[in-house]
């Protein structure tokens, strides 16, 4: 064994060395199959948040169109889970940090597709088992709470752009559908039923239910839960909820600002004004 | 889903709360006890220190009151193991990396000064104890694969092995201040013979990459040391064979 390496005259300690070299070279192509993967599924991941952000109607499945292009990257998200998921089992299950990264970018996909089609909050449970099916035979790869709720700061910011764009062409917040619980449940929703019954029941319910909830309602929600977490007192996490709580928080300040200027002015403004774009500009003209 | 009204089912969070609080309680638990190591480590490079300005004749009470230190320490690695153990190993090893690196250091040291007898052997200086022998001492596994709990890792055993080099280079000046001219040459040889280890090792951009660069120089230190001697005709006799 020593004699394999000539130059340095025989060290009494190559051998030893030798071992050592065997499993850091395992370690490191280890490390760099999870880092690649969690490139790959970052990518794939925000590929369908960009088609999601193309739908438009809150609490049905996502339209057809969206399935279509998203299922290929739904596909290379599982694909790059199941290749590294036998090097995150066991003793090595939180060794990688590395795939933090992609398990973040992947719960905000999930949970804003889960949020469009469902308009609830996925739970911490149910995105780890959604992880642990896509990771296939090797074994489950695993979501801290962590990755999860820093993936949930992220997808406030994907609401903010959906209610943004949705006040800017449709000219309202997207609400969800008024007793949504009872209706939906009986039947599956038809694209055209479901809008005329839409119209038919904001006016006949408005008296005894309550108005549905709304992308706002929802956003302000979500922000009291996630300012009432209590992240530990030190540590790489705690700083990466700071950060993320002032974008998350402006996140919701900008939706209500729009929704301000639309309730103002939105009645002056003829239909297909873009009040969302040019409130935009004006702020940042007035900051100079 | 039961108590949900609006888009949060309430107890999503609570779990949430409740998972990151244990994780804060486990860490205050090891906290302690890797603090308590941490005091121990001070011991026994505090009493090991004394090498430096010690002949090697008078070594052996230096090394022998090192060992109640060390035992010490390995009392409080058996504890952090206990705990740990029941924890995955990666999600806090990063705790008290550190501290276990500096326990192998002082004992790898120790060891070197012919601290360590191994039964069936006789101590003797100049002496590399292995990770293996390491695991022994400290009564803790080593380089662990099949299972999820505490060891020492070849991570922490190279780290440490980079401080033995810093510290004999040390040594080796300190030596010849003390007049033996025999042991710079026996640390000459050494330190050539774990740098010649490690690089055959593929490191990548991490601490150890970076330390273990270092220690070229410390390497050449010691060869300074025995070139001064060299020159003066200081060398002992017998060793140029």
């Amino acid at each position: 064994m020593t004699d394999a390496k000539a130059d340095p005259p025989s060290s009494p300690y190559l051998a030893m060395f030798e071992r050592f070299r065997a499993e850091l070279d395992e370690h490191h192509d280890r490390r760099e199959r999870i880092i690649k993967a969690s490139r790959d599924i970052t990518a794939a991941s925000k590929k369908i948040i960009f088609t999601l952000q193309r739908v438009r109607n809150l609490g049905e499945p996502v339209p057809q169109f969206v399935v279509k292009s998203n299922t290929q990257y739904w596909g290379a998200i599982q694909k790059q889970y199941q290749a590294i998921s036998v090097d995150l089992q066991g003793l090595n299950r939180h060794r990688y940090r590395q795939i933090t990264g992609g398990n973040q970018e992947f719960m905000e996909a999930l949970s804003f597709q889960h949020y469009l089609e469902t308009q609830t909050l996925i739970s911490y449970d149910a995105a780890k088992a959604r992880i642990a099916a896509m990771s296939g035979e090797g074994g489950a790869v695993e979501l801290t709470p962590e990755d999860y709720v820093l993936g949930i700061f992220d997808m406030v910011g994907e609401l903010m752009r959906f209610s943004i764009t949705s006040m800017a062409t449709n000219g309202k917040l997207p609400a969800g559908r008024p007793n949504k619980d009872k209706r939906l449940k009986q039947e599956p929703p038809e694209e055209q039923a479901g809008d005329k019954m839409d119209i038919d029941e904001q006016t006949a319910i408005s008296a005894e239910a309550p108005e549905p909830r709304n992308v706002l309602n929802d956003l302000r929600e979500l922000r009291l839960r996630l300012e009432m977490f209590e992240p530990p007192q030190e540590g790489k996490f705690q700083d990466d909820v700071e950060q993320k709580m002032k974008v998350m928080r402006q996140c919701v300040d900008k939706v209500e600002k729009a929704l301000y200027s639309l309730t103002v002015r939105g009645k002056e403004r003829p239909k297909g004004w873009l009040p969302a774009a040019s409130e935009d500009k004006r702020a940042a003209v007035e900051s100079y | 889903m039961a108590g949900q009204s609006g888009m949060v089912d309430p107890a999503i969070f609570e779990d949430l709360q409740a998972r990151v609080d244990e994780d804060t309680a486990v860490r205050d638990e090891l906290k302690d006890i890797i603090q308590a190591l941490e005091k121990h480590n001070r011991t026994i490079s505090f009493v090991l220190s004394r090498a430096h300005s010690t002949p090697v004749a008078n070594l052996s009470s230096v090394l022998i009151s090192a060992q109640d230190s060390i035992q010490n320490a390995v009392e409080t690695v058996a504890k952090l193991s206990q705990s740990a153990s029941k924890l995955p190993y990666y999600k806090f090893n990063s705790m008290w990396s550190r501290q276990v690196q500096d326990a192998i250091f002082g004992i790898l040291f120790w060891g070197w000064l012919g601290g360590y007898k191994p039964t069936g052997s006789t101590p003797k200086c100049g002496r590399l104890l292995t990770v293996e022998e390491l695991g022994e001492i400290l009564k803790v596994p080593v380089n662990l694969k099949d299972r999820d709990e505490f060891h020492l890792t070849i991570e922490e055993y190279l780290q440490a092995l980079i401080s033995l080099v810093e510290e004999l280079s040390r040594l080796a000046r300190n030596s010849v201040t003390l007049g033996d001219y025999e042991r710079p040459l026996l640390i000459n040889q050494f330190v050539k013979d774990v740098l010649a280890g490690f690089q055959i090792l593929n490191l990548k951009n991490d601490s150890l990459r970076r330390r273990s660069d270092g220690l070229k120089y410390k390497v050449k230190d010691v060869e300074d040391v025995v070139y001064d001697l060299s020159l003066r005709d200081l060398l002992p006799k017998k060793v140029e064979e």
